[in-house]
């Protein structure tokens, strides 16, 4: 019977492929939608999570608490043994341990007096270790709008508008001042290598950038950070994986044992989420996202809902020949119902595909905006529009997809047992 | 560093010569008192004498301050060369990271000088209310008139006992507008016109900072502090201590060690 | 005229089909319109409750305050000139002097913002008012003060609870009071709210040894289009910064969203293309008789084309109509109400409201309108090129070449 009918499906064109067709681009924009929309949620994870927290993050407990203040006198110390068991243990995951810091950069003129003192925020990064993970994570050579990379220590990078307003150039010198870990001032000397565009306002108006031995050295942190940040490969924010690790590595430090250098400078872990206010910020957004998607959906429903139906309804005449010839209702009616559900299943699949592969291309390889954005296009924050499939994606389009093209056909099929056989016949007519 | 090595030792042997006559002098205070003060001076008397003993024209102190933070407590060791009030100049020794750093102050001007970084750098405004090498002194703190007869007037409020020693209580408020701290209460040493403990007081009353003055010293006749505990009363921990380890004063002091050029030297 | 008619006919001639399609369209319409209002809303919002809250109708600037370096605040304050103090006096403008101070939240030391306002002041809606409610503290008794929610949560403070905060008045001296939190805002503008304590300006004035000083005066909106150049002439030492400068971090931000909106749009747009195609399509498949009828009837095709595309064009008309019926009512509806969001949230760059509040601009509403109009009419027209390749033999046999 199913065969029978299939064969049906396939020799109607209008039966089969246009309604196929229809669900299918229906169904593929839902898929797409729901990627395009985790894309964006995604967007601002990752500038987050590049920027402040990592999708985890590694701190003692002391500078956990109090981490929007940046006490680095409550750094992490003895690093590189905490790091090296990070990467043992968690190999998915890029590893960088970060300094940031806050002081005062200095610029001398010809005589070496100071010619201008302005306020910055720093971040120290590894920069020189091979394979290290923040050139691609901070975006940092596609961000230089002057000058060159840092090649060598002692170099700086500082945010273009910053050095514009400043008026130094590539090759300069400057002194950052700050405090040590113990709060000693700690001076030292930098060269500008080169000048930065984040794309981030108090970014650009204050930032600079260090490669990690040089702020160690010049905030005697030796082997310290204020955080270790963790990077999923993919560069996506794996929640439960997240959790996962999270929940690992903090059981091996509990709070109150002696033999892990205890109490407040034991390490701890926390996610993106729970960092930073960050939560609330993906729960607005989710629920945002979750009336788009649900609006839409019941829209492309009514739509193919309405496909369905009238498609059906066309088929009256066909119906009343059929009960002529001696079918009954009941069969008319399932056979309707069965050519709906596969018309439903094989454009849901087709369209879920479509969505997927499209996502799947945005999700690799974006869009890139950069010629769309103001100004030059040199930035640290992402420029390329992604999207992000989840297991929801794989689904989604299934509810539009066969629920609204199943009930459109049930729906249509009940008229034909409102009418008799002969006003069927008729319509065939029209 | 030879010479400021014997200068340590030669300041020492003071202190330590007249801690000597002070232990033998005791039993003879404890029955002086009552004689000695059937005249009570004025407040503003008794901070004269203070000030008068303690402050000398010049003065070369060897010192070390113990900075208790978060991860447990550092020494920082320091020489520093002061003439009058208004010229200081100041050269970590200790620890090797900090040592060569300098500080040179010339009236309300602060500059400091890293030998890492070769650069000689004014302390502004904003950074001289900064914690000072992380204790709980600012730099200000370190700039202010020492003088205090200059910047209050004294009114006893009462007389006490500390550490032993009785003494007078004194309440200090401000003369003139530009001052860090409105008020302070002290108390002075009634025998050896030491302050022993002081306390600084905002605008409205509140207690920031105190200053409890824990050892006295006897050096080239003149009662001063050689131990002190100071602490940011607002701020969590456990404050700052500073403990003169040599202490010479009216020294002759050339005038280069107080120009930009020893910075650099 | 004669393609019109027919259009019309035929249209109401299939009776619930013709309803069906339409309302699905209607709701494609209704949809787009209400997303980018929702989306407009959101930066609309954003941008309003800031000006509502800090930026007014401008600021003048102390010439020495830079929002950004905290080294300048401690001499960004002077007496407000004669001329900008008239306007404060008709609560035209108010003043804010900002100092730094210094708290100590379980001990540590932390820099913040010691901000006075005017608790009488109606140029702003930052919440002032509760600083004057609370006036019975004045005395030997701690200070009124007012915090936002984010501060509040940052430093661990609550309605009701006391803290030191430290400062130095105009000369230097160090003060200390306690202050007690009479009120926690709930503001969606961070500036307003991150490490910010508010006091009345007169105490602040009064602590400071400021009278009648002030770091910056916000003016009431519009004011400075009611009023003739000469007011605002004669400021010196004060720096005017208009809208558009203080606003400049938002809208940078908001134009980086626009290509997210104008996405979400494109794909909105191909659900109502969806629909129309849809119809369209089927009844060219549908209607190959009719068409050989007419075409036997001495009909030309490109008439018949005509005489679809129109069909199309005018279920898009209808359901333009039929959006415009319950769709206004609707968001008008949503508008006023707005979308309830979870009650505790905090944002990076966005300042959200309480709920959002959807704005739809008469350029949205007609833009959006034209646009699918036009956009349908295409979808209408492409299936119908079909029936230029069409033998009327053919046709009337119900057969497509």
């Amino acid at each position: 019977m199913i065969r029978f009918l299939l064969k049906g499906l396939l020799r109607d064109r209008s039966r089969s492929s246009f309604p196929v067709l229809i669900v299918s681009a229906g169904v593929m924009l839902t898929v797409f939608l729901h990627a395009w929309l985790n894309g964006t949620i995604l967007n601002v994870t990752q500038s987050t999570a590049q920027f402040k927290t990592g999708y985890v993050n590694v701190m003692t407990k002391a500078y956990a608490a109090r981490a929007d203040q940046i006490p680095n006198d409550l750094a992490l110390l003895g690093v590189d043994t905490l790091l090296a068991s990070l990467k043992q243990q968690f190999p998915d995951l890029l590893w960088a341990p970060r300094i940031m810091f806050g002081g005062l950069l200095d610029i001398p003129d010809e005589k070496g007096e100071t010619k201008e003192q302005t306020p910055v925020s720093g971040l120290g990064v590894d920069l020189f270790s091979p394979n290290s993970p923040e050139w691609t994570i901070l975006n940092i050579r596609s961000a230089l709008v002057r000058g060159h990379l840092p090649e060598k220590q002692g170099e700086l990078l500082i945010a273009d508008e910053l050095a514009q307003r400043l008026n130094i150039q590539p090759g300069q010198k400057a002194t950052l001042i700050s405090s040590t870990m113990y709060g000693s001032m700690a001076l030292e000397n930098f060269t500008i290598a080169g000048m930065l565009r984040f794309g981030v306002g108090p970014m650009d108006r204050s930032a600079v950038i260090a490669d990690l031995s040089d702020i160690r050295q010049a905030l005697d942190m030796q082997n310290g950070a204020g955080e270790i940040l963790g990077f999923f490969r993919d560069n996506l924010y794996h929640e439960e994986r997240a959790n996962a690790i999270t929940a690992e590595f903090n059981a091996e430090y509990p709070s109150n044992d002696p033999e892990n250098g205890a109490g407040k400078f034991s390490p701890i872990m926390e996610t993106l989420r729970t960092q930073s206010g960050l939560s609330e910020v993906l729960d607005i957004m989710a629920v945002y996202m979750r009336i788009i998607i649900g609006v839409f959906v019941f829209a492309m429903s009514v739509v193919l809902w309405n496909a369905g139906l009238t498609g059906s309804l066309r088929r009256y005449g066909e119906f009343g020949l059929r009960l002529a010839v001696g079918e009954n209702k009941g069969h008319v009616y399932r056979s309707l119902i069965v050519e709906s559900l596969a018309v439903g299943v094989a454009g849901s699949c087709i369209g879920t595909a479509i969505g997927l592969a499209f996502s799947y291309y945005l999700q690799v390889h974006g869009i890139d905006i950069s010629g769309a954005m103001p100004k030059e296009n040199a930035m640290m924050i992402p420029d390329v529009v992604r999207a992000q499939i989840e297991p929801a994606t794989f689904v989604i389009g299934f509810l539009p997809g066969i629920l609204a093209t199943f009930f459109g056909s049930a729906i249509a099929g009940i008229g034909m047992y409102k009418r008799q056989t002969a006003q069927l016949f008729k319509e065939l007519e029209t | 560093m030879m010479q400021t090595r014997t200068q340590k030792s030669e300041v020492r042997s003071q202190i330590k010569v007249s801690s000597q006559i002070f232990r033998a002098l005791v039993p003879l205070w404890l029955i002086l008192p009552p004689l000695l003060h059937s005249q009570t001076p004025t407040g503003d008397e008794i901070l004269k004498k203070v000030d008068e003993n303690m402050f000398s024209e010049s003065k070369i102190t060897v010192l070390h301050m113990i900075i208790h933070g978060e991860r447990g407590s550092r020494t920082l060791e320091a020489k520093s060369w002061q003439r009058g009030t208004s010229e200081s100049f100041t050269e970590y020794l200790a620890p090797p990271r900090d040592a060569g750093t300098k500080m040179l102050k010339l009236q309300d001007r602060l500059w400091t000088y890293s030998p890492s970084t070769d650069r000689t750098i004014l302390i502004s405004g904003h950074m001289l209310r900064q914690s000072m090498m992380g204790s709980d002194l600012s730099y200000e703190d370190m700039m202010e008139d020492p003088h205090l007869p200059h910047l209050y007037t004294a009114k006893i409020s009462g007389e006490g006992n500390l550490n032993g020693r009785p003494c007078w209580v004194l309440d200090l408020s401000a003369k003139k507008e530009d001052i860090s701290y409105y008020s302070r209460k002290v108390w002075v040493d009634k025998m050896r016109y030491v302050l022993l403990k002081e306390n600084l007081y905002a605008k409205s009353g509140k207690l920031l900072k105190t200053m409890d003055i824990r050892e006295v010293a006897e050096v080239q006749h003149r009662w001063v502090a050689k131990s002190i505990l100071y602490k940011d009363v607002l701020k969590e921990g456990e404050g700052t201590e500073f403990v003169v380890d040599a202490l010479a004063l009216d020294v002759v002091i050339p005038d280069y060690i107080f120009s930009k050029a020893a910075l650099k030297k | 005229m004669l393609t019109l008619k027919l259009a019309l006919r035929n249209i109401v001639g299939a009776g619930i089909r013709t309803w069906l399609n339409v309302v699905a369209l209607s709701l494609s319409f209704v949809i787009i319109i209400f997303m980018q209002g929702l989306y407009n809303g959101m930066n609309d919002q954003v941008e309003r409750a800031t000006i509502d809250a800090l930026y007014g109708g401008g600021q003048y600037w102390q010439k020495l305050y830079d929002p950004y370096d905290p080294l300048s605040l401690t001499d960004a304050h002077a007496v407000v000139p004669a001329n900008i103090e008239s306007l404060m006096t008709n609560n035209e403008a108010t003043p804010i002097l900002i100092r730094q101070a210094t708290i100590y939240p379980e001990g540590h030391f932390r820099s913040i913002l010691l901000k006075g306002i005017d608790p009488n002041q109606h140029v702003l809606t930052l919440p002032s008012f509760l600083l004057n409610e609370h006036r019975n503290l004045k005395g030997d008794g701690s200070i009124p003060a007012l915090i936002g929610t984010r501060m509040a949560k940052s430093v661990g403070l609550q309605k009701g609870d006391e803290i030191t905060v430290q400062w130095r008045d105009v000369h230097g001296t160090f003060d200390a009071r306690d202050m007690k939190i009479v009120e926690v805002m709930k503001t969606p503008v961070q500036e307003i709210d991150n490490d910010q304590i508010w006091i009345s300006l007169d105490r602040i004035q009064e602590l400071t040894s400021m009278p009648g000083q002030a770091t910056m005066v916000v003016l009431k909106q519009k004011v400075k289009d009611q009023k003739s150049e000469a007011t605002f002439k004669n400021v010196p030492g004060w720096n005017f910064k208009n809208l558009e400068f203080l606003l400049a971090d938002i809208h940078a931000l908001v134009k980086q969203k626009t290509i997210g909106a104008s996405i979400l749009y494109t794909i909105l747009l191909f659900l109502a293309l969806l629909a129309i195609f849809d119809t369209q399509v089927l009844s060219i498949f549908r209607r190959k008789k009719e068409i050989g009828t007419l075409m036997a009837l001495g009909m030309t095709r490109a008439k018949i084309i005509r005489l679809f595309t129109i069909e199309g064009a005018f279920h898009a008309f209808l359901a333009a109509i039929v959006a415009a019926l319950y769709g206004i009512p609707l968001l008008v509806y949503i508008a006023r109400t707005g979308i309830a969001l979870p009650a505790s949230y905090d944002t990076m760059g966005y300042a959200f409201g309480e709920k959002l509040l959807p704005a739809y601009s008469a350029g949205l509403m007609i833009g959006t309108t034209l646009l699918v109009l036009l956009s349908t009419t295409v979808v209408s027209f492409l299936p119908t090129r079909r029936i230029a390749r069409l033998k009327p033999t053919d046709a009337l046999r119900g057969r497509l070449s």
